[in-house]
């Protein structure tokens, strides 16, 4: 998707406020999200399908609502979207009778346990897939002209550009389908692109920028 | 599949927009309310989570990984080769580390960690990332302008430095092995710890000796 989320590369953003005080969280509000986050999120929903609910919150709310406003928004959204919450509740701020409640009590944590919890939320995407990858490490590629309407991994900045195969990461979950439901696995790629690849203005600016990206997203150059 | 429908998505944000509170803590609020209400969280497991990455879970945990890696060269090569493993060896595997990726800064070669298309980061080991690194002005210029962001933060280098940017746009995530400072050869482990800067893992510092601080 073309979206306002697609950001890498774009101009006119301003200074980084890089005074920022360092603490992990600047409002008490952000922390309750940050909580929520960790365990209240749609019940089985997915990374791929809840990052492109974000992208599609409207690009003025995107823009300037704060960071962690944008995921409670997004977890309004995905609530609204599976039927747990309905948008009058929201309005009203009052569970309505009719509309799902749970049964049962959900656990309560201590911080020990949502350490330990944390610790076995590692989790990983790859699988092992009969077939082999398409490219080798040092092979170069090119990156697909255009992107789709759902939710994607190539960054517009990194579209139809030559980049070399820098590592390989095995068969991973691929964003693009996962998204929409369906769960496949592709071969996913470290891909190095010349500074001078990307940016007109780089001239001899000495940097390298590093994608992992999908096999369908790359051809052969 | 209803459930996967982007249009619709799109029609409830619209909504969202017409109808949420203004105020951040307001719609937060609410949020929490509905969802303790439905029985689907407990206010004291928000509250365990929020104690757990405050005091526990944060970048102290990466700069113990850093100090070790510096002093133990053994560590150091099963955390180039694998990070995850090797980070679990000290319980510091967990949320968004499975695919952990250590990139070495030299004296030609400085790493920078970007998510242009969300604010991914590696929670277990970093903790809750800054707002910068979650905000438009870093995600949009860090692959562009490393040069320019790198001197916004202090650290300026010159051409003959790679930057070499990594924009976290899959499950793997990156961490940035920063170089152990001169002058730091006396201290053992824990002092070392003590010089790694959040920043440093994530690429926006990069000289950590003790008097680093007053040159910026």
């Amino acid at each position: 998707m073309d979206g306002i989320h697609d950001i890498g590369g774009k101009q006119g953003y301003g200074p980084i406020a890089v005074d920022e005080p360092e603490v992990p969280f600047h409002h008490d509000w952000e922390a309750r999200e940050w909580g929520i986050s960790r365990t209240a999120r749609v019940p089985g929903i997915n990374i791929d399908w809840w990052r492109h609910c974000r992208e599609l919150i409207m690009p003025e709310d995107y823009l300037s609502r704060p960071y962690f406003d944008s995921w409670a928004q997004t977890d309004f959204a995905t609530y609204i979207n599976a039927g747990l919450i309905s948008l009058e509740e929201i309005i009203s701020g009052e569970v309505t009778s009719d509309q799902f409640k749970n049964d049962v009590s959900p656990p309560v944590l201590t911080c020990d346990q949502a350490i330990q919890k944390d610790h076995d939320s590692a989790r990983r995407f790859d699988t092992e897939v009969e077939s082999d990858p398409l490219f080798t490490i040092g092979q170069k590629v090119v990156t697909s002209s255009h992107g789709h309407s759902h939710h994607t991994r190539l960054p517009q900045y990194a579209r139809g550009r030559c980049g070399t195969v820098h590592d390989y990461h095995g068969a991973h979950v691929f964003p693009d389908l996962s998204s929409q439901g369906e769960k496949t696995w592709q071969h996913l790629y470290s891909i190095v692109f010349e500074g001078t690849e990307l940016w007109a203005e780089d001239g001899g600016r000495n940097s390298r920028v590093y994608l992992d990206l999908w096999e369908s997203y790359l051809e052969a150059e | 599949m209803p459930e996967f429908d982007s249009r619709k998505v799109a029609r409830i944000h619209e909504h969202l927009h017409s109808h949420l509170p203004s105020d951040s803590a307001l719609r937060i609020k609410a949020l929490e309310t509905l969802l303790v209400e439905k029985q689907l969280v407990d206010s004291r497991t928000i509250d365990a989570w929020i104690e757990a990455y405050t005091e526990e879970i944060g970048p102290k945990r990466g700069a113990k990984v850093v100090a070790r890696a510096w002093t133990d060269p053994d560590f150091k090569h099963r955390l180039m080769a694998d990070a995850p493993a090797a980070i679990d060896e000290l319980g510091y595997l967990g949320s968004a580390t499975a695919h952990l990726k250590v990139v070495e800064n030299t004296n030609n070669i400085h790493n920078l960690v970007v998510c242009t298309l969300c604010s991914c980061y590696p929670f277990s080991i970093l903790g809750v990332a800054p707002a910068w690194y979650k905000a438009a002005a870093y995600r949009s210029r860090a692959v562009r302008d490393p040069h320019g962001v790198l001197a916004e933060f202090g650290v300026n280098l010159d051409d003959n430095f790679e930057i070499r940017v990594w924009d976290s746009t899959a499950e793997l995530r990156y961490l940035v092995l920063p170089q152990r400072p001169a002058g730091s050869k006396e201290m053992n482990e824990e002092e070392l710890a003590g010089l790694v800067t959040r920043n440093s893992m994530i690429g926006t510092d990069r000289d950590l000796s003790a008097d680093a601080g007053s040159k910026k």
